[in-house]
């Protein structure tokens, strides 16, 4: 990012001129459909800023890597050579193809053949253009498989490009999101969060208690986001000593905050652990399906989210706080050389995540309006997955939260496309087992030891 | 400690891998929880009590087995996937056996045991070959195995295997299960004497150094997976002996529980250090937090209670670990089995006093204070009573137990020895299973010999 070569005039402007006219086709499109005069001036203004961001990237990337050609045997044979593996990889997958369609009626369709060589120009370019990122190529091979999933989706499974379901998945996309947060921060420090689906959980619960007690909404709101800062920096408080053991640490924690939140809700009720309320009209318009953001037909939530990654993402990349957060991630001893408090990020790591949990948990109760501990249950693994899947570094140091972004929405899209495909629960999480090795495989893999001496 | 295994091995068998510190806290926790579980329910202390806690208690204890072999290995690997692991052989097995097949006790072992490793060694080859986090390959793991499991058996349901149906009822101490888990313990132990284990600690604590020392750190990787994978397969006969039947989703609480009573028994999830005594007492600590809250009637907060004392307790227990270095400082060579052995005499008083029948004893009068005799406190002790039936029944009762508590002694001492010799090559170590082999058959016989006056006293 620092190192951008300059692309030349020519390039600049042809690159401009691409971007305008599809911006132009973009709008014709949303005139054409209907569509109210804010949107499309909204989208025309993302697809502009998006397509010269993405062309300055990529050429830049480019400019620098010159390929150097080597004499040698011949030509097919180095070429076999040097793509083995891709090539029986390519095999593989069209033996698959070819075993599917002979054995199973009907497999053999257009759309498939189509998402065939979807799925075949994304591996292809991952392995080709990939290799042009040195950095960031974790969120470029993640970028390409959203797209590659998502119009594979689109053209198999009826809806799937329906303004309610990207809708449904965005709403779900920005729970994973705010949960994931936390884990993001702390992991670039090297450290792990194991409590967030249980503060989740106490939030949700511990949000309508408050709410049954006849406390006023938004100071409810406020309490319970308190807490769960303060929660978490008791446990930033507990882990820095113990780093090694952060996972079990905050374990730990979340066990008995989950077990306290119970305990205090169910005081005094005869429904042990149910708690009863109702929840006001605009915390559940915050996270409903059907809640408007200023009169414009989306749940706020979607908008807070987004709201909080680009502050998240520009701050870590431009403030001091976020740089100093990845001089501590890669070298405790050289950032504590120059002054920076190791303990004071480490605490103030966790206490955000805590906060975002916290504030999960209040917006799940609107979208469910109704208390339940193990709401947060599945946030356990998820967000971890959501953050290996982006491509931050669980050692630390290596990573952000625009690549937990693109992560949660791999997830999420992968998720609505297994259920599109009509999977039921279990098979999504086995397949969701199944990718999450071979996608952190493709960027996530460590030196082999005898370079490490 | 690894760097003085790794040069100065004179050093190493001075302070060696047995006088671990870390095991303070377990037992500590283990005698005071012990001690609080006897004196809330006495009835603990019976056959049939331990009986049940031996039943419950050993699949968490093998899976903590199966975990700790694994996170031996170092690099983070801490196995998540371990719950699903039981859970999937467990499903299995199940489906098997409705469908004919694994009638055979040694075939369900080696189906689980075999399984079970074939699992780790996929896991390990994938740690060692693609090279990404071990902690990522066992996330993906526990994933893709908590989905197949609920493929593979819908809802728990299902037949174990006839010859186990009664391991799991728990009314004596001495069951199968009882058999698997000391066997599977002193197999590990046996493992701690060969040079593979010192290797794997090598390789756990710094596997740099390790490599350049010529270690061959993919085969030592692969075979503590291997290890653990047959822990795995173990732990989960037991789970399926304990319910009986097949259950998808109960296996996969094991991972976080059996995580907890790894750390909880001083195992560095870091690498490098760990052992089945440390393990087996973590999960027991976390059986009788379990046992000892379940004597309270929380009514129907009781499982949030237990979360929360679960917590606080893993919490706690790991900040008092931070205390060790200052504690090191004082003692130089603490000795866990010496340690262990002390606090296991007071807790047998604790027991004693708690199970002992006070009322019974009322009868035969107490100590009546009296003005003090000169000459009967002289020579009293060294005269010959004689002997009343009451008394003489009291000795019979009491013999067991004295028996037991020499026998304690002497298994300490002998388990001492045998282990301080252990590394060099001398006939000692056997000489040492022989006499304690020796003395515990005389102590049978004794008993023997001691029960039958008994019951004819009765008669």
């Amino acid at each position: 990012m620092e190192k951008f070569p300059q692309i030349s005039l020519s390039a600049r402007i042809l690159g401009l001129v691409v971007g305008l006219i599809l911006t132009a086709i973009g709008a014709g499109f949303g005139f054409a459909q209907g569509a109210s005069v804010q949107i499309v001036i909204l989208s025309a203004i993302a697809t502009l800023a998006l397509f010269v961001w993405g062309w300055r990237y990529v050429l830049g990337q480019f400019l620098d890597g010159d390929t150097a050609t080597s004499e040698g045997s011949s030509p097919l044979r180095q070429a076999w050579v040097q793509f083995r593996w891709p090539l029986l990889g390519l095999a593989l997958i069209l033996l698959a193809f070819l075993v599917l369609s002979l054995t199973v009626k009907g497999f053999f369709n257009i759309w498939n053949v189509i998402s065939l060589l979807i799925l075949l120009a994304i591996l292809v370019l991952t392995r080709t253009l990939g290799r042009q990122f040195q950095q960031n190529r974790s969120a470029f091979i993640g970028i390409m498989v959203l797209a590659g999933l998502f119009s594979v989706g689109s053209m198999n499974i009826e809806g799937f490009a329906s303004g309610n379901n990207i809708k449904s998945m965005l709403l779900f996309a920005s729970f994973l999101g705010i949960a994931s947060v936390g884990q993001t921060l702390v992991a670039l420090l090297g450290g792990l969060d194991l409590s967030i689906p249980f503060i989740i959980g106490g939030a949700n619960v511990g949000l309508l208690y408050l709410i049954g007690l006849g406390v006023p909404p938004w100071l409810a709101t406020i309490i319970v986001l308190a807490i769960g800062a303060v929660l978490g920096v008791i446990n930033g408080f507990l882990s820095y000593r113990l780093q090694g053991q952060a996972l079990i640490v905050t374990l730990g924690t979340g066990f008995a905050i989950s077990g306290g939140v119970q305990i205090v809700t169910s005081i005094g009720s005869e429904y042990s652990g149910n708690v009863f309320g109702t929840v006001p009209g605009w915390l559940s318009n915050l996270s409903a399906m059907n809640g408007s953001t200023f009169g414009l037909p989306f749940p706020p939530v979607i908008a807070i989210w987004g709201l909080i990654a680009l502050i998240l993402i520009v701050g870590l990349r431009i403030t001091v706080y976020g740089r100093f957060l990845y001089a501590l991630g890669v070298n405790r001893t050289s950032a504590s050389r120059v002054m920076i408090s190791e303990m004071r990020y480490w605490v103030l790591m966790y206490a955000l995540s805590g906060f975002f949990a916290a504030m999960t948990g209040s917006l799940l109760l609107g979208w469910s309006g109704g208390g339940f501990i193990g709401v947060g249950d599945q946030y356990l693994f998820l967000t971890l997955a959501a953050v290996v899947v982006g491509g931050t570094s669980l050692l630390g140091g290596a990573g952000g939260y625009g690549f937990t972004v693109i992560g949660v929405l791999v997830l999420q899209v992968l998720s609505s496309f297994l259920v599109g495909i009509g999977l039921d629960f279990k098979w999504q999480q086995f397949i969701f087992g199944l990718l999450i090795l071979p996608m952190v495989a493709l960027y996530a893999r460590s030196p082999h030891i005898r370079t490490q001496i | 400690m690894s760097a003085a295994t790794s040069h100065a091995p004179v050093q190493a068998e001075a302070q060696g891998g047995r006088s671990n510190p870390f095991l303070l806290m377990p037992i500590t926790l283990f005698f005071a929880l012990l001690a609080f579980a006897v004196l809330r329910a006495p009835n603990l202390m019976t056959s049939s009590g331990i009986g049940a806690a031996i039943i419950v208690a050993t699949p968490l204890i093998l899976a903590t087995y199966a975990l700790m072999a694994s996170a031996m290995s170092g690099r983070g690997t801490v196995d998540l996937s371990v719950g699903p692991l039981i859970g999937f052989i467990n499903v299995t097995l199940i489906q098997l056996h409705a469908a004919g097949m694994l009638e055979n006790p040694i075939a369900v072992f080696i189906y689980a045991m075999v399984v079970g490793a074939i699992y780790q060694l996929i896991f390990a080859l994938i740690v060692i070959y693609v090279r990404v986090q071990p902690i990522i390959v066992s996330l993906s793991g526990y994933l893709a195995l908590t989905g197949i499991n609920l493929v593979i058996l819908p809802r728990p349901g299902g037949v174990a295997p006839p010859f186990m149906a009664e391991w799991g009822y728990g009314t004596s101490i001495f069951s199968p299960i009882l058999a698997i888990l000391l066997l599977a313990s002193v197999a590990w132990l046996l493992f701690t004497a060969t040079a593979f284990y010192t290797h794997l600690r090598l390789m756990g604590s710094d596997e740099r150094a390790a490599y350049t020392s010529g270690v061959p750190i993919t085969i030592v990787r692969i075979g503590a997976h291997l290890i653990s994978g047959c822990f795995a397969g173990l732990a989960a006969i037991c789970f399926t002996a304990l319910i009986s039947s097949g259950d998808p989703s109960q296996g996969t609480t094991y991972t976080l529980i059996a995580v907890t009573a790894l750390v909880l028994g001083g195992a560095s999830l870091a690498g490098g250090r760990g052992g089945v005594f440390g393990s087996a007492l973590g999960a027991l600590n976390l059986y009788l937090i379990t046992y000892v809250l379940s004597t309270f009637n929380f009514g129907s907060v009781q499982s949030f209670v237990t979360n929360l004392a679960y917590g606080t307790i893993l919490v706690v227990s790991l900040l008092l670990t931070l205390l060790i270095p200052v504690i090191q400082r004082f003692i130089r060579n603490f000795s866990p089995l010496l340690y262990f052995v002390a606090l296991s005499v007071v807790v047998l008083g604790i027991i004693l006093h708690a199970t002992f029948d006070y009322a019974a004893l009322g009868q035969v009068g107490a100590l009546i204070p009296g003005p003090l005799d000169m000459q009967a406190a002289l020579t009293g002790p060294l005269e010959i009573a004689t002997i009343s039936p009451e008394t003489d029944a009291l000795r019979i009762a009491a013999a067991p137990l004295v028996l037991s508590a020499l026998l304690l002694v002497v298994i300490a001492i002998f388990l001492r020895m045998a282990i301080t010799q252990s590394s060099r090559r001398t006939l000692a170590p056997a000489v040492a299973v022989v006499i304690a082999a020796l003395v515990l058959a005389g102590a049978y016989v004794m008993s023997e010999g001691a029960r039958a006056p008994a019951t004819e006293a009765i008669d």
